[in-house]
């Protein structure tokens, strides 16, 4: 029974996001054409879907929101996850060039860079298993934690008061940040409390999405000095570990508030609009249609983990968009970039509508 | 205005607490301002930050955050944006691109010693279980939870406890949750007023309080002082676990099950 959940788990965190991810893949160019990526481009495409069909949902659906979540959202996932699987099939055959190989840049680097590498994965490893064995409390969970299990036990999405368990009116301004709601469908998905997803699953695969994501970032910044990457990876890591000097910063919610949306915002949201910006601003980049995209989907997605989170976002990318198409000389960037905001701002829009009393179901 | 600025320096002070990993990213700005060649980089890394950091401050910016119906208590999140250790640890890679042992013993020293250990809280401890809450709140739940998961019960528990018991079973209710101990949020609730504001408990008044609001169980410290035995009081002891009494009010649940016979006849 636990090999089958354990299977369910990788199946529903890393398989399907992983699929998904291949989707866009053909859009990038071809260094870009990795796995990381594809799993990086999974998880935004798979929160961006979660808030299409979740949003409604919860607006509309007053009893069995979640069971109703659950039958739209499952056949969809599973069916971009097999598009993804065709779409690389047919793009590989027709002659696209993709970069699988996980261990090729590794096996020619130096025996110090290997060590630097050893050291990083480690420190990865260290912050996992204080996750897995760690409590770390926060009052926040008595709101987060319950709004998944009470989507998950009672079937009913946001409309119960997490604290005491009494029927509410709609709680507008978490409505629209599924994050819980997504914990509880992963652990609905493979017959797992709620609570043990957030707690004790989700950090041993968001904590490893978060440094694909800085690996990423090492790339783009770092272009040809692939020598540097090890090293850049694991002073980020350690970065992490000491980065605690507040309660307030990225790097506190990031290991000691992994589950939470917040911290997805801060850690995964946030880092990926500057990752997309460093590529597209790269000279040379022919394939910018996926790039866009990708932003696109980020700019609504990052929804699901925070309603700051899509302002933010938002924010940086029209910011972002402003610095380049000045600095570059191309005002097509920026219009490009506002163009990506549109679905973000739809959000927004609906945020200011539901927290002022407006359209609320 | 001025006041709003100097309310947004504070935030800024607190974020970063004044910290010497602070003084890091700004050193490490401070060299790619000047070396960094890489246009793209120089936007995001030099002048984005700095942009963020004087738009954080802009008195304005406070005030539209707030009327855009967020939480100011959030107003900190802006700095999210500001990527310190990216900044430190791409500056670092630059300045140390050719002596990259030295840099990596050199930063990593620096960080260690400028930062703070981010496992070292009161907050961390073991877990005991899988779902990472105290296993006296999972006995506690078993104890109590209702035997039809298409029902549900009501338990007052102590504060110690209030924050996990509902992330472990939803079919468990209670008078008030964390609402009741955060302390800006000023809510009243009179089962709380009953149970927790007094050194010693009134029992007659805590059962009133309990009883208007319809709750089965109270959960209470053993060591939690009350004017009278409960049990005096028709309370009956349903159990003891790991330091805490669970007393079950007969009347009011006699009161629910007869609701709850009525629902299901109804159904």
């Amino acid at each position: 029974m636990i090999v089958l959940k354990v299977l369910g788990l990788v199946f529903w965190l890393l398989v399907v996001p992983f699929c998904m991810g291949l989707l866009p893949l053909p859009l990038l160019e071809r260094r870009l054409r990795t796995p990381g990526v594809a799993l990086i481009a999974g998880y935004i495409l798979m929160f961006t879907l979660f808030e299409l069909v979740g949003i409604p949902v919860v607006l509309y659906a007053l009893y069995n929101g979640f069971t109703t979540l659950i039958k739209i959202f499952t056949p969809i996932v599973l069916l971009c996850a097999l598009a993804g699987i065709f779409v690389t099939w047919k793009s590989i055959k027709g002659g696209k060039a993709y970069d699988f190989s996980l261990l090729s840049g590794f096996r020619e680097s130096s025996w110090e860079e290997k060590l630097v590498m050893g050291l990083f994965f480690l420190l990865v490893g260290f912050q996992l298993y204080m996750a897995f064995t760690k409590a770390s409390f926060d009052g926040d969970d008595a709101y987060y934690g319950a709004q998944a299990l009470i989507a998950q036990q009672l079937d009913t999405l946001y409309r119960v008061n997490p604290y005491t368990g009494r029927s509410s009116p709609l709680d507008v301004r978490h409505a629209l940040a599924l994050f819980p709601i997504w914990e509880a469908y992963i652990g609905s998905m493979c017959g797992v409390h709620a609570t043990i997803i957030c707690h004790s699953v989700v950090s041993l695969v968001l904590i490893p999405l978060t440094y694909v994501l800085y690996g990423q970032l090492g790339k783009a910044l770092l272009g040809k000095r692939k020598d540097l990457l090890p090293m850049f990876l694991f002073l980020i890591a350690l970065w992490q570990v000491f980065g605690n000097i507040s309660i307030y910063t990225t790097e506190t919610f990031f290991l000691t508030r992994t589950w939470q949306g917040k911290s997805f915002a801060g850690n995964f949201v946030i880092p990926a609009v500057i990752w997309i910006f460093l590529c597209l601003g790269k000279e040379g980049t022919e394939e910018r249609k996926g790039l866009w995209l990708l932003l696109t989907c980020l700019n609504f997605a990052g929804g699901a983990s925070s309603s700051l989170a899509i302002l933010l976002s938002c924010l940086m990318t029209a910011g972002y968009g402003v610095l380049f198409a000045f600095r570059q000389r191309k005002p097509q960037v920026l219009v490009k970039a506002g163009l990506s905001c549109v679905p973000g701002g739809i959000y927004v829009l609906l945020y200011i509508f539901l927290t002022h009393g407006w359209l609320v179901p | 205005m001025f006041g709003i600025f100097m309310e947004s320096l504070v935030i800024f002070k607190l974020y970063t607490g004044l910290k010497l990993l602070l003084l890091l990213s700004l050193l490490a700005w401070g060299y790619l301002l000047v070396k960094e060649r890489d246009k793209r980089i120089r936007l995001l890394l030099v002048y984005a930050p700095l942009f963020v950091i004087l738009l954080f401050l802009f008195p304005v910016s406070r005030k539209v955050f707030v009327g855009a119906g967020l939480d100011g208590e959030t107003y900190y999140r802006i700095l999210w944006t500001v990527p310190m250790g990216l900044i430190f640890v791409y500056g670092a890679c630059r300045l140390f691109a050719e002596h990259k042992r030295i840099g990596i013993g050199i930063c990593g020293l620096l960080i260690v010693l400028c930062g703070n250990y981010v496992y070292k809280s009161q907050y961390i401890s073991k877990a005991e279980n899988l779902y990472h809450i105290p296993d006296t709140v999972i006995r506690i739940c078993h104890r109590i939870a209702p035997e039809n998961s298409d029902t549900h019960v009501s338990a007052v528990m102590p504060t110690e406890l209030i924050h996990f018991v509902r992330q472990y079973d939803a079919g468990i209710h209670m008078p008030y949750g964390r609402e009741m101990i955060v302390n800006q949020w000023s809510y009243y609730n009179a089962v709380y007023e009953a149970m927790e504001k007094p050194e010693v408990v009134e029992v007659d008044a805590l059962l009133k309080a309990v009883r208007e609001d319809y709750c089965q169980y109270i959960v209470m410290a053993k060591d939690r002082a009350t004017d009278v035995d409960p049990l005096d009081r028709g309370l009956v002891l349903l159990d003891e676990i790991d330091g805490y009494y669970i007393y079950e009010d007969p009347v009011t649940a006699k009161v629910v099950e007869q609701w709850q016979e009525y629902y299901e006849d109804e159904e």
